[in-house]
């Protein structure tokens, strides 16, 4: 089938993604004490492998992945662990995490400057390794081990690999100056990647706000070796063009079955930083432990884009950047359409963690759930072709196998519906709750 | 409801218990059919409720001095027997006293032989307890669907013919509203009688508890 | 320092469109003016009077409402006093005030609160307002008579009435050929109800609310489709422009038939309702004892609307054997 470039639904939220007028990235320091949640990625927490007492260099081992869904966790710094103890965690409220204190001689491992890497005679089983040791997670927000993905069982194999450029959430640009600074590295990264899963295309799809990083990648293609079966696609600008799904339909036509994984459409996908992070894995030999963090938002004096250690906390890059005095409503890790609302900024930069957004009172909208009019926008934007209006209302009445036969499970949390409903209902907090509920009772059941 | 907390209720309470708690048309929703059809005029529903009373009181008499002879088996049966036999009874009556309101509506008072609320009564209660009880539950069924019916019937014929008992109410010059004494009328009168009856009992149940 | 800010956690997300459904009443009510505007110009000063009434009616029966079963106060939020203007706008001009006042009372605590409030009503409350005034005083809502203020152009009875009542040759002696007719029907020097009359004014209103995202296109395009398609077979290139054009078919598509909250969720849905609604305006307006079908039409539509929806869900994303 051919592309399709969008998919049927979705939102068109203000971008407000000029804030990070600059886009260069800067280095930030790195921090003095680095606290480590050892739950990083979906899945199994990592084993620690040090204890307090222990010193540490950037780069070194700190816990080991632990089962088939986990990943390994590098210290961001030079220094000394100081504890392995309970502390705010953005995602799960409070968690395990190793504490380190730098002794600000940010002495690395090893050197992470050059490297090599002989892309002809590539050899998947050796990739994937150096991509578990360095604990790779996709980078785009859900935090899955790449080294899961890039492993797909042999009757599932991967004719089409998509590099996800899209960046979709509102105020993030994260993505946007990796491509325009590392553009190149990039593509030995998707290279990397083609190569291992021997897949016929590698579409990079990039979201045409973004037109400067589209010309810049176009140009650097063309003067790139290997470069057969490499396609640079810009996407229409709408929200949630970067959800995997509808990323796929966008590019390939092809949709992903009710419950399915990519890989049952012989595609993967793999978001742009995180294709980064496999260069750097496999090039450099280099583990993550820093990232590149939008900071924004109107509550942010000098909004910006930062090369950040993993484990600094959100307080020290507020604090760097600076308030503006507006009245300041919510701190969120992630986008306004999908981050989490956090409750202290105490709370460590993850791998996962794209973007710090302060919100003003002006910025962050109040909901405040009038009755549905049933208007059916939500049902207009819904990128799943869900009726959330309906699956609220049963989950509203405890009617969660009704919800579930309407496809509460195929939900995606992209939050559409709730930005466009008119009276303001908390859809999408009924549907998590819903989910939550399913769940529930299904494990008691067991 | 049990039987044991019916008999200790007291006689005044058997009867009252017709007038809103237990309200034939607000609360059981019985007899509705009747309810609906003749509540246009006051005239009808005087018609109506006096040949139910006599139906219900006899009935409910006659039911409760044979229960004991009538098998379990075959009792609806007896009981439309019964009924039936007081409807006639009352349709010659009204026939010989009031003509032109029978006239009017003889059809429905045929039909009280299956209304729900005296074969309700029969079944539910006539058969089940002694002559003085039923008397007085006939008593206050038949007043509370007799209320029922003129309330309803007064508010119908005031808004929509402007008159009570044929006496002008509204001056003529205002034009009454005429969908009240159409059937949509009749449901919504009987709909908005029936909330307050319920919010009465709402209230009655809080202030009791 | 953020510490000593009080931060708000709530779940994703975190941003939200700026359409309200109060702004959507308000531009609804709007996109309304140039049709009730016209009612103004063509039926004088007493129109006006009914509009005002109906729309007062409505916001003190929802004051009203409110109070009594103790909701918050949604007065201001625009939805009581559309369904007056619209409820105005289906009324005869000539129709006492005090009549108005009931209807607005009806459409408001009848129709709406009875069943709960603004998104549980399950009939068109302006519509059913209008419903029970047409069955309480059938006169005075077919009555057309005190409308001459233009003596040379607007006549005692809509040209639906004419034809019906009449037929054909009384309507072309009235207005003496199609183009005349066409004329004066597009631009609303008719007879009839206050907003009804100017086609041409409310399709400028309808296309308002396309523009501004407020009513999708599937219910006006499938209901006037579906007018147009009967009328052509029944009445051929004359039956469709003058069905088109006459009673109150453009303010029903585009503002009754639309009100989301008695329509059904989805596309699918909103097609077969519109086309429901044409059917049954075209079979009252043709076989009826009525000579207009508009808002009987959508009345019965909205009681059918809970079984369209449950025939109408959307195909969920990646489902079923095509996904």
């Amino acid at each position: 089938m051919k592309a399709k470039i969008t998919f049927k639904g979705g939102i068109h939220p203000s971008e407000n993604k000029n804030l990070c007028a600059e886009m260069a990235i800067k280095d930030f320091p790195p921090p003095d004490i680095a606290v480590l949640p050892l739950q990083q990625s979906l899945g199994a927490p990592a084993e620690p492998v040090v204890k307090p007492g222990d010193k540490v260099r950037k780069g070194t081992l700190i816990a080991r992945s632990k089962g088939l869904i986990s990943s390994n966790l590098h210290s961001p710094v030079s220094g000394e662990i100081i504890a392995v103890r309970k502390s705010p965690h953005p995602l799960l409220g409070e968690a395990n995490a190793i504490i380190v204190r730098s002794d600000k001689t940010d002495e690395a491992e090893k050197d992470y400057t050059g490297g090599n890497f002989s892309i002809d005679n590539i050899n998947p089983g050796e990739v994937l390794e150096l991509v578990q040791n360095a604990g790779i997670v996709g980078l785009g927000g859900a935090a899955f081990p790449s080294h899961v993905k890039l492993n797909p069982p042999p009757d599932k194999a991967v004719k089409t690999f998509i590099i996800n450029g899209a960046e979709c959430e509102p105020y993030l640009t994260a993505d946007h100056s990796l491509m325009l600074e590392s553009a190149d590295l990039i593509l030995k990264g998707a290279l990397i990647i083609k190569k291992m899963l021997k897949a016929e295309k590698c579409l990079i799809a990039i979201e045409d706000n973004k037109k400067d990083a589209i010309s810049l990648l176009r140009q650097k293609l063309a003067s790139m070796d290997n470069a057969e079966g490499f396609e640079i696609l810009s996407l229409k600008v709408k929200y949630p063009q970067g959800a995997e799904k509808q990323l796929i339909y966008a590019l390939t036509g092809k949709k992903v079955p009710s419950g399915g994984l990519p890989m049952d459409v012989s595609v993967l996908v793999h978001n742009i930083s995180t294709v980064f992070a496999i260069y750097e894995a496999v090039y450099l030999k280099k583990p993550l432990f820093e990232r590149i963090v939008t900071v924004s938002g109107k509550g942010i004096k000098n909004p910006a884009n930062w090369r950040v250690r993993i484990g600094t906390s959100f307080k020290t890059l507020i604090n760097h950047s600076g308030l503006t005095e507006k009245k300041i409503k919510k701190l969120i890790m992630g986008g306004p359409m999908m981050g989490l609302a956090q409750y202290t900024d105490e709370v460590p930069v993850l791998k996962a963690t794209s973007g710090i957004l302060v919100l003003t009172d002006e910025e962050a909208a109040d909901f405040e759930h009038l009755p549905c009019i049933r208007c059916g926008k939500c049902v207009e934007v819904c990128p799943m072709g869900l009726m959330p209006a309906e699956i609220s209302k049963m989950v509203e009445r405890g009617r969660i196998d009704a919800a579930k036969g309407i496809g509460l499970l195929d939900c995606m949390e992209c939050g559409s519906c709730n930005y466009i409903c008119p009276s303001g209902t908390n859809l999408l907090q009924y549907i998590k709750l819903g989910k939550y509920e399913y769940m529930r009772k299904k494990n008691a059941k067991r | 409801m049990d039987k044991e907390e019916k008999k200790n209720i007291g006689y005044l309470a058997e009867v009252t218990k017709g007038f809103i708690k237990e309200n034939p048309i607000f609360i059981l929703c019985l007899g509705l059919c009747p309810t609906l059809a003749i509540s246009n005029l006051v005239e009808n529903a005087f018609g109506m409720g006096f040949a139910f009373f006599f139906v219900l009181l006899c009935s409910n008499i006659t039911i409760s001095l044979v229960q004991k002879l009538i098998p379990d088996e075959v009792r609806i049966p007896c009981f439309i027997v019964i009924i039936a036999a007081f409807v006639t009874v009352a349709g010659l009556l009204m026939q010989w006293l009031i003509p032109d309101v029978y006239a009017r509506m003889n059809l429905y008072i045929n039909l009280i032989v299956v209304n729900c609320i005296i074969l309700g009564r029969a079944e539910a209660f006539a058969s089940k307890n002694n002559v003085l009880r039923s008397i007085l539950d006939a008593v206050g069924m038949g007043i509370g669907f007799f209320a029922g019916l003129l309330l309803i019937s007064a508010i119908r014929e005031i808004t929509g013919f402007g008159t009570f008992l044929g006496f002008r109410l509204i001056p003529q010059h205002i034009k009454p509203v005429a969908i009240m004494i159409l059937a949509p009328g009749a449901f919504f009168t009987i709909g908005f009688l029936m909330a307050l009856f319920n919010l009465i009992r709402m209230k009655k149940g809080k202030v009791s508890k | 320092m953020l510490k000593d800010k009080h931060l708000t956690v709530t779940v994703s997300p975190h941003i939200k469109t700026a359409l309200s459904t109060e702004k959507m009443m308000w531009i609804v009510s709007c996109a309304l003016i140039p049709a009730s505007a016209a009612g103004i110009y063509f039926f004088g000063f007493r129109a006006a009077l009914v509009i005002a009434a109906c729309i007062v009616s409505s916001l003190l029966s929802e004051l009203f409402c409110t109070l009594l079963m103790k909701k918050p106060a949604t007065i201001k939020d625009g939805s009581a006093f559309l369904t007056g203007l619209l409820l105005a706008l289906c009324l005869p001009p000539g129709l006492p005030l005090w009549m108005c006042f009931l209807g607005g009372f009806f459409a408001i605590a009848v129709s709406k609160f009875a069943f709960g409030g603004l998104g549980f009503n399950i009939f068109n409350p302006a519509l059913a307002g209008r419903a029970f005034l047409m069955g309480a005083f059938a006169k005075e809502m077919t009555s057309w008579k005190t409308l001459r203020v233009f003596p040379d152009g607007i006549t005692a009875a809509t040209p639906l009435n004419l034809l019906k009542e009449q037929g054909y040759d009384s309507l072309m002696k009235v207005y003496d050929s199609h183009s005349y007719l066409f004329k004066e029907l597009f631009i609303g020097h008719v007879g009839g109800s206050i907003g009804e009359t100017s086609a041409a004014l409310l399709i400028i209103g309808g296309l308002i609310l396309l523009f501004a995202r407020i009513i999708t296109w599937h219910i006006p395009v499938s209901y006037i489709l579906t007018v147009a398609i009967i009328s052509y077979f029944t009445g051929g290139t004359f039956g469709i422009i003058f069905h088109l054009l006459s009673g109150g078919l453009m303010i029903g598509a585009f503002f009754m038939a639309t009100d989301p909250v008695t329509s059904p969720l989805t596309s699918k849905g909103q097609l077969v309702f519109g086309a429901g609604c044409g059917i049954l305006t075209m079979l009252i307006r043709l076989r009826g004892g009525y000579p207009e079908g508009v808002c009987y039409a959508i009345l019965l539509m909205n009681s059918v609307t809970p079984l369209i929806e449950r025939y109408s869900k959307t195909r969920i994303f990646g489902a079923g054997k095509n996904g």
